[in-house]
């Protein structure tokens, strides 16, 4: 078993097998209390070292800027702290595999996009993080593509299932196209789980990839015109679309884009937007208010059926705009942009776009003459790529609605 | 058309640092000639609908410049 092969990163060019993790394990002597790293074993590692002394620990997007940081109260000090452990002394994989599930009450600190503009802090306990995991003989031998960000829920699920059934995991986070389908072939990779937008930059798919046998959608807006160009390319594939969210993980799996609730006690619509039961929440301090019984996610749903209830999201409540899976909060650009000494006035705004789901834009009002390629540049320390703007128009007016507030479609 | 596509591609390029490039090739694959990712190709889609009043990607995803130009010429 310690043979088997843990992680294949491209982006290293590096292998890694479970021999050399348990090793690396053992090794050491003090662990992190932040992780924001480029690398991604380096960052599987601080997650295993973590819970195994049952050090909490807090994940952070490795292109953080130090504005990002500092809205947070961070510097960049303190990501470097961390404390002395004892020797983990792990023998096995399945003593490792052990080992981590006994710690269920390990808390990690993940970011979201809050609604406020300032990012969201929300605490998980390990057991809310496997509350999905599937471990049996079945999965013993999955391999899986790893396609999301590690410091994002839906990749840290696709860790721990992969971890936890002892599998390998074949990077193809940011990874070219090309180099994707080589991957799939070249490890006869089984699972892949990643946005709409990870599936729609493989097109177009001429060969075929017998290896995969499932493939799961989640992030954004299910693609139901994805569905059939990926079934052709991978015939041996089940497709699943999942939605999940950071407060809550994986809640509701189908295949396709309606979802129906088999149990009321932990999901409810009211007033069209879905519900979850307060026992399926991490912690965070905007949504666990004692006396609440269910959070509101904000997703807008149209009910297609209603015995058994059956649904499909529509939109966000909130002005929350989805790009590519990212969810970026048009005040805290607009923030950004203001920031501008020649800035007067920003608009930003999600447009529908067919390869991202939403491409951000932004409408300004300028004191001066100034450039998009300036504007972005001057955005780039500032912001996580996904959050700039990539059509800035300079306009003479922004409409306001009635109450003064910028309007918003 | 294809200079009008270079002047575009250039900007995309330019606002993400990369110098323009001198000429565009029919045979040019858009992810991995140019260097564009999946936020580069949703920018390209707009500035070119914007242009020509066509979205590329529309019913099937485009690989190389005569994909795009494939797509101009037939609307």
């Amino acid at each position: 078993m310690t043979d088997k092969l843990f992680l294949y990163d491209y982006k290293t060019d590096k292998s890694y097998f479970y021999g050399q993790l348990l090793a690396d394990l053992n090794s050491i002597k003090e662990v992190s209390e932040y992780n924001c790293n480029h690398d991604l074993y380096a960052t599987f590692l601080n997650l295993i070292s973590g819970i195994l002394p049952n050090q909490d620990l807090v994940l952070l997007d490795s292109d953080i800027s130090e504005q990002e940081l500092q809205n947070l109260n961070l510097s960049k000090t303190d990501l470097l702290s961390s404390k002395a452990v004892s020797e983990m002394n792990i023998g096995s994989v399945n003593e490792l595999t052990e080992k981590l599930k006994e710690h269920s009450n390990w808390q990690l600190t993940l970011f979201t996009s809050g609604t406020t503009g300032i990012p969201k802090k929300v605490v998980h306990k390990l057991s809310s993080l496997i509350r999905a995991v599937r471990i049996s003989e079945r999965h013993s031998e999955d391999i899986w593509g790893f396609a999301y960000n590690p410091t994002h829920i839906a990749g840290l699920q696709v860790f721990f299932q992969a971890l936890l059934n002892g599998n390998t995991i074949v990077n193809l986070f940011e990874a070219g196209r090309e180099d994707i389908l080589q991957l799939i072939n070249k490890y006869r990779i089984t699972n892949i789980s990643a946005t709409p937008t990870f599936y729609r930059m493989l097109l177009p798919l001429a060969d075929s990839y017998p290896s995969v046998h499932k493939l799961t959608s989640g992030g954004e807006k299910f693609d139901a015109g994805l569905t059939e160009t990926l079934l052709k390319a991978f015939p041996n594939a089940r497709l699943r679309n999942v939605y999940a969210s950071t407060e809550a993980g994986t809640i509701l799996e189908s295949k396709d884009d309606t979802f129906s609730i088999s149990d009321q006690t932990l999901c409810k619509i009211v007033d069209a937007e879905l519900f979850i039961h307060k026992s399926l929440l991490g912690e965070g301090k905007e949504f666990t208010i004692e006396e609440e019984e269910w959070y509101a996610t904000g997703d807008l749903v149209e009910v297609v059926e209603h015995d058994p209830l059956r649904f499909r999201f529509l939109q966000r409540k909130n002005e929350m705009i989805n790009v590519g899976g990212y969810k970026v909060n048009p005040y805290e650009v607009e923030q950004a942009l203001e920031s501008h000494p020649l800035i007067r006035q920003a608009y930003v705004y999600g447009k529908a776009n067919p390869v991202l789901g939403n491409i951000l834009m932004a409408d300004i009002i300028t004191d001066d003459t100034t450039s998009e390629r300036e504007l972005r540049e001057y955005l780039n320390p500032l912001l996580q790529p996904y959050k700039i703007p990539r059509i800035i128009s300079f306009v003479k007016s922004i409409e306001l609605t009635r109450t003064g507030k910028l309007k918003r479609c | 058309m294809l200079h009008m596509l270079l002047e575009i591609v250039n900007i995309v390029r330019e606002n993400k640092n990369q110098p323009p490039l001198p000429e565009l090739k029919p045979e040019f694959d858009l992810r991995t000639d140019l260097g564009f990712d999946s936020l580069d190709l949703a920018e390209l889609t707009v500035r070119v609908e914007k242009e020509f009043g066509i979205d590329i990607f529309a019913d099937s995803f485009v690989l190389t410049v005569s994909d795009i130009l494939a797509k101009l010429r037939n609307d």
